[in-house]
């Protein structure tokens, strides 16, 4: 989200610096890239309280002073009578509704609202949309604009399994299927709700009469949809990461405040329905705990200063979290606020110490075989394990990234195969491979996990003078394997290379061991490799 | 004229291989890691929903759990493991605090491009034991950094979101470019992840922290492109002897 540095700073009254102003946003955890006068944030999903102006200056006032000034219509409003039926209280709890009519469209914006489109170098659209759009940006609270005049019928809210197309207001269509949020006119979808208004009922340029519509969908009912529909909306962007479902009156007579700005309002009402009351989370006063946690020692007056100045209220000992603060449950998600105004680079280290623990034999196995095959000039390779080869025992990914890689591999040798064939292509005379890796089959509907090495040869045994003409072969490489681990049985065999369509003549042998199988008699192998105690700088392959 | 005595024979030089760049990181981290007191424990890369997300604390609706960041086997009835820390759920479900693990190994998400890949590996630790704070995190973030980077190396602790810990961490080094990388994330064990198993929040406290293998071995060769570390091209993997 871009949020202008300018619109920021006209409410602090230390009018920081851009530079500084970046800094606590980096200190209170808001990633961002400065472009210009403008930060370009990439915020938590845990913080959608921030996906505002108005968002950020609550964070960025446990630093500064904030003057929240916005205007808002103060006066008595009538009750809107409409014909409305929500059917599923349990996504939506809280919504409002706003009926307004204007004698004149305005087409020029001046002062914050001109700056507004300007600054961010956005598109206007419609007054109304317009409005909209940047009450979104001020308040973090998605507004939908009905042109009031294609609203005729009964307007329901509900959750149901549709099958409809859909043509939104960004002139895509699209088909709903399963089960959709949707607000329906007589019938028709006109909304898929958190995620995208319908063309057929939305502002024109010539709307003088608006319905806006202030909801609060529950997160979770409505996830997923911007994905699954390929809508990356600003609306769905927040409902998702959750909206203060407190502040609609707020919300909507800050909408009234700027229509009347630039228009004369002839009839305006507005109602509000709330099937559920959200109950504020109240949380225990305990500095030790919050002491205890980040490893610091400060008073519960300094404590408490830090909570106030975020929006939080005490009283009897007890902390209330405010309504637009949705992660916060708990004594740990408190002490994260005090660390974060702190500044986690301001906290002192303590030293840590932990009691030496154990180590397991099965890993030292594993590594005397590895350190084995290096001695043999072997090179260790990782393979993914998704192939297109299925056996009956082959375990099938649900969604695969690729289709014709649907499986998971029953084998290592195969993915070894594969390396040997893709470097004799490259003009490489003498191959010596080994994996370690876990393979995962079905045995009597159960996963079953084993662990395995799997080796691989062809060509030359080597490039010195003695190995240099020598092929490897079976004995080659069993008598190789039996002078290092004479107690283990690696059972070599002659793969075919049938299917690798090359000219190369050259025999290819290989072996795949279960790990288990391997004795305590590989720890007594001494290593000649030893680790690279440094960490060499790669060169590229094409500058070799 | 040379005597016979100086015609020797030329040199055997036996061939030898190399350990895989990612593995030879892994293994140095966790190595660095038993020497601090960790225990080394493994656990599957097929894992159910349950130890994967539930467990830690990622709610249904979290955009990890979903379809496009996720593998799912065999109808949804498993996972390929996206982080290797239902390996420490496990651990902790059999063993009663003072603890500290680590594990590593291969986890998948669905990503695939220069810098992400389906397939990649993680170390993460975790140490629970009566009154862990925030301030100890930080002394093991920086023994773990400065073993990796040198004493030298500058970082910064930023703000982060993990379900599984609270308070959340990133922690970047500052490159010899004067650009922030990030290098871990951490934080102090969620207290709804202890209880999940059987752990006393009210007397025990944690921290955890998970390294991305693939990202600091590419920072410490100059790997530009992840892929190249799962093509098995010998003239790759010959430069790490």
């Amino acid at each position: 989200m871009k949020i202008a540095y300018s619109h920021l700073v006209s409410h602090i009254q230390e009018n920081p610096t851009l530079e500084m102003v970046s800094d606590r946003l980096f200190q209170l955890g808001h990633e961002h890239e400065v472009e210009g006068n403008i930060f370009n944030m990439e915020f938590t999903p845990n913080r959608g309280d921030c996906l505002s102006v108005n968002g950020l200056l609550r964070d960025l006032s446990v630093f500064y002073t904030i003057n929240c000034d916005q205007k808002v219509y103060t006066e008595k409003l009538d009750n809107l009578q409409i014909d409305f039926e929500n059917l599923s209280q349990d996504i939506c709890p809280h919504i409002s509704f706003l009926k307004l009519e204007i004698d004149n469209i305005p087409h020029t914006y001046k002062g914050y609202l001109n700056d507004y489109f300007t600054d961010l170098n956005l598109n206007k659209n419609n007054f109304f949309t317009d409005i909209s759009n940047y009450i979104s940006y001020e308040t973090g609270q998605p507004t939908h604009c009905y042109d009031a005049n294609k609203v005729n019928g009964k307007l329901i809210f509900q959750e149901l399994n549709t099958n409809q197309e859909f043509e939104t207001l960004l002139d895509k269509k699209i088909n709903l299927t399963d089960k959709n949020s949707v607000f329906l006119l007589n019938n028709e979808v006109i909304n898929l709700a958190g995620v995208v208004g319908g063309k057929r009922t939305s502002c024109s340029s010539e709307t003088k009469t608006v319905l806006v519509e202030c909801a609060f969908f529950k997160p979770e009912k409505i996830i997923g949809k911007s994905v699954k529909y390929d809508i990356q909306s600003e609306a769905s962007h927040k409902f998702e990461r959750s909206v203060d479902p407190e502040c609609h009156e707020t919300v909507i007579r800050r909408f009234i405040n700027l229509v009347d700005e630039y228009s004369n309002i002839k009839k305006m009402s507005f109602v509000s329905y709330k099937y559920e009351d959200i109950k504020a989370y109240k949380i225990p006063v305990d500095v030790n705990k919050i002491n205890q946690i980040i490893g610091i020692n400060i008073s519960e007056d300094e404590y408490l200063s830090y909570l106030l100045k975020l929006g939080f209220t005490v009283d009897n000992s007890l902390i209330t979290v405010p309504s637009y603060r949705s992660d916060i449950e708990t004594q740990n998600d408190l002490a994260e606020e005090v660390a974060r105004a702190i500044g986690y680079n301001n906290i002192l280290k303590k030293e840590l110490s932990i009691p030496k623990g154990k180590i397991s034999n099965n890993y030292d196995i594993e590594n005397k075989l590895r350190y084995f095959l290096l001695d043999q000039g072997f090179y260790e390779v990782v393979n993914s394990p998704f192939v297109n080869i299925s056996s009956d025992m082959s375990i099938t990914v649900d969604n695969p990234l690729d289709s014709n890689r649907e499986y998971l591999r029953t084998n290592v040798i195969s993915s070894l195969m594969d390396n040997l064939i893709y470097n004799e292509r490259r003009q490489k005379d003498s191959i010596k491979l080994f994996e370690i890796s876990d393979v995962y089959t079905l045995k009597d509907n159960q996963i079953d996990r084993i662990r395995r090495l799997s080796i691989i040869a062809s060509g030359r045994a080597g490039h010195n003078y003695e190995d240099f003409s020598k092929k490897i072969n079976i004995k080659y490489l069993t008598k190789l394997f039996k002078n290092g681990l004479p107690g283990e049985n690696f059972d070599f065999r002659i793969l075919e290379r049938d299917s690798a369509k090359t000219k190369i003549k050259n025999e290819i042998i290989g072996c795949e061991v279960d790990i288990s199988n391997f004795s305590t008699e590989v720890l007594n192998y001494k290593e000649i490799s030893k680790s690279p105690d440094t960490f060499i700088q790669y060169c590229p392959i094409s500058e070799l | 004229m040379s005597s016979n005595k100086d015609i020797l024979p030329p040199e055997l030089i036996k061939d030898k291989g190399s350990l895989h760049p990612i593995n030879h990181m892994k293994d140095s981290i966790m190595s660095l890691l038993v020497s601090f007191g960790f225990e080394v424990v493994d656990g599957p890369e097929i894992e159910t929903e349950e130890f994967n997300f539930d467990m830690l604390n990622i709610k249904k609706t979290h955009p990890a759990r979903q379809m496009h960041d996720t593998f799912y086997v065999e109808k949804k009835l498993n996972l390929l493991r996206t982080h290797t820390s239902p390996v420490q759920i496990r651990g902790m479900l059999e063993k009663k605090p003072p603890l500290a693990f680590i594990s590593g190994g291969k986890v998948y998400r669905k990503d695939d491009d220069a810098t992400h890949l389906p397939m990649f590996h993680q170390v993460e630790g975790i140490f629970v034991d009566e009154n862990v704070s925030f301030a100890q995190l930080k002394d093991l973030i920086y023994k773990i950094i400065y073993s990796l980077f040198g004493e030298s190396v500058e970082l910064r602790f930023r703000p982060s979101y993990f379900p599984f810990t609270e308070p959340s961490a990133e922690v970047d080094i500052l490159s010899k470019e004067g650009k922030w990388l990030e290098i871990l994330g951490c934080g102090l064990v969620n207290p709804i992840v202890l209880e999940n198993c059987n752990i006393d929040s009210n007397k025990y406290s944690g921290l955890a922290f998970g390294l991305g293998i693939e990202r600091i071995a590419m920072l410490k060769h100059g790997i530009t492109d992840i892929r190249e570390f799962y093509k098995s091209n010998l003239d790759f993997l010959s430069q790490f002897k």
